[in-house]
């Protein structure tokens, strides 16, 4: 089942348009990240899902239903930045979050335990620091365990420990059985926690998949050997791959996705006489993807 | 809606400069009474000849209410200002996106927000007429009671009301504070005051059915009663109604349209 189907999104702000057309499916329990440079209509497409912005045209369904208020308690939601009522606590705070969803009134000392914000809870909102807040809004998104997690750039703000521990919590929630859409443009995040991932530039859509798919669409093996030439000219003759690059004191092959393997290469080369030095299996860096991906 | 205005409720219980201005408004409501009161007093005593022109106490029952009404409404520019404080710290904590996103629909937003209304011109209504009762009664003591001027409770939580209801529709038109309170202040204060004027001098009479005015108009000015009855001509009191309530649809329309169909 689909937990979000986009069908022809499209939002002009005036003459600007923010997104042209989008459609994609998010499958449950996926971990789906929306890659896209500062000002690509990450937030604005989020937006539109929490009926905060509204679609110049277009269509979405949530949950396998038309969108509403009732829907909208079923998924926890942390949109650009935390908000909060700044003169209150981080646990009145939640109160009021838990009051408007209608469930986890009782999970508060819970999800503020989670991210480690409990010795803090009765300071007002406005002392804390902007990891602190970014917490706080992640604990919001927690209450009531929703099926759905949105998470919009959610280590904003948030120191290396702070970064890994969400990085955790996320994969942990995933782990769960939930499904967790989050905007990024933080490649590495991305890659380390994403089953999924659709990238957008410009508010258009480039691609979107499952992130095996999508970022690595090529094996490279890197080879050394003393002479490089004669492992050049005999590897032509090796099955399979699609290139041959020479870099730097090393050769690399690129194969389909999947379908490199080592042990053949390294039997083959022995079996022509060549002993190789070097073997690596690399997988092209996703910055390196991505910037071919938003650049094209 | 209980629900609802229950969780309105946890974002004013703790909010200290709600209490504070509440507490202003409390003690200027007495302060109000209590200085009209007091001259009225001295001058009766000091020269016995001004009661031919001043009449009685007018804070004896049933004048008590028609004169506390009148000088409490000089100070109904501080639940406006409650309501635009109100309404802006949503907007400016974007909790208003938070409230959409946790699960209330926009029109639970902007109905709460209406709600507010109504409860704040309740409440400032209370402070009136205990206000009232206080006065009346030092004046003429308990026997003195007399509800038969008490339709101008009524009028005061009207007033109340369009003055509260401005001030949300200014709020959600401008969003930030210092604008929509600049804003709501001005057209309170200075401008309505000045279109009235100029409206009644050159166009005749319609100046008192202007939106502010139309309430304010409901009580008369109290003192020299015998005097004013004589020269000025009170506007229809029913067409004063009409008014009012019309100009009340219209801000709780606006407001909820506003809020149902903006970008937030």
């Amino acid at each position: 089942m689909d937990v979000l189907t986009l069908t022809g999104i499209t939002k002009y702000y005036g003459k600007i348009c923010a997104l042209n057309n989008v459609s994609f499916s998010i499958p449950a329990g996926s971990v789906y990240g929306i890659l896209g440079p500062n000002g690509s209509g990450k937030t604005t497409l989020l937006g539109i899902i929490m009926n905060i912005l509204k679609q110049t045209s277009g269509s979405f369904e949530l949950l396998g239903c038309a969108p509403d208020n009732h829907i909208r308690r079923k998924v926890g939601t942390l949109l650009e930045t935390p908000n909060f009522y700044h003169y209150l606590s981080g646990e009145k705070n939640l109160q009021i979050a838990a009051a408007i969803k209608q469930k986890g009134a009782d999970q508060i000392e819970e999800v503020l335990r989670k991210v480690n914000l409990y010795d803090r809870r009765q300071s007002k909102f406005s002392t804390y620091s902007l990891g602190m807040k970014q917490r706080l809004g992640i604990a919001s998104c927690l209450l009531g365990s929703p099926e759905v997690l949105i998470f919009d750039e959610p280590t904003n703000g948030l120191d290396p420990v702070g970064i890994s521990e969400i990085r955790e919590l996320i994969l942990q929630l995933s782990a769960e059985g939930k499904t967790i859409i989050m905007a990024s443009h933080l490649l590495d995040e991305v890659e380390k926690v994403c089953s999924h991932v659709a990238i957008l530039k410009y508010g258009n859509l480039l691609t979107a998949g499952k992130a095996g798919e999508v970022l690595v669409n090529e094996d490279i093996v890197e080879l050394g050997a003393t002479d490089l030439s004669q492992l050049a000219s005999i590897l032509q003759a090796f099955p399979g791959n699609t290139q041959q690059v020479k870099s730097g004191n090393f050769l690399q092959l690129h194969f389909p996705v999947g379908t490199a393997n080592l042990e053949q290469i390294n039997r083959f080369c022995q079996e022509h006489d060549i002993y190789l030095n070097h073997l690596i299996l690399k997988k092209k860096s996703l910055e390196t993807l991505f910037l071919e991906i938003t650049h094209n | 809606m209980l629900q609802h205005l229950k969780i309105e409720w946890l974002k004013i219980k703790n909010y200290k400069t709600f209490w504070i201005l509440s507490s202003l408004f409390l003690v200027s409501v007495f302060g109000i009474n209590y200085i009209a009161f007091a001259i009225e007093q001295e001058t009766m005593q000091k020269a016995p000849e001004a009661g031919m022109i001043l009449g009685t106490s007018r804070f004896l029952f049933p004048d008590a209410w028609s004169t506390v009404a009148y000088l409490c409404s000089y100070l109904l520019f501080i639940p406006g200002l409650l309501m635009i404080i109100s309404i802006s710290n949503e907007f400016s904590f974007k909790t208003h996106r938070q409230n959409i996103i946790d699960g209330w629909s926009r029109t639970d937003f902007i109905y709460v927000k209406l709600m507010d209304v109504v409860i704040l011109a309740i409440c400032s209504t209370i402070c009136m007429v205990i206000a009232a009762f206080i006065f009346g009664i030092s004046t003429g003591g308990f026997s003195s009671i007399d509800f038969s001027g008490s339709i101008y409770i009524l009028y005061f939580f009207i007033q109340a009301l369009s003055y509260i209801a401005a001030a949300l529709l200014a709020g959600v038109l401008f969003k930030r504070s210092g604008i929509a309170i600049g804003v709501f202040f001005l057209y309170a204060v200075v401008l309505e005051n000045l279109l009235a004027g100029l409206l009644n001098r050159y166009v005749g009479g319609i100046g008192a059915y202007l939106p502010l005015e139309s309430t304010d108009n409901l009580i008369p000015f109290p003192f020299l009663r015998n005097v004013v009855d004589h020269i000025v001509k009170r506007p229809n009191t029913i067409a004063l109604l009409i008014a009012a309530c019309c100009y009340l649809g219209l801000y709780f329309f606006l407001c909820k349209r506003k809020f149902e169909t903006d970008e937030l």
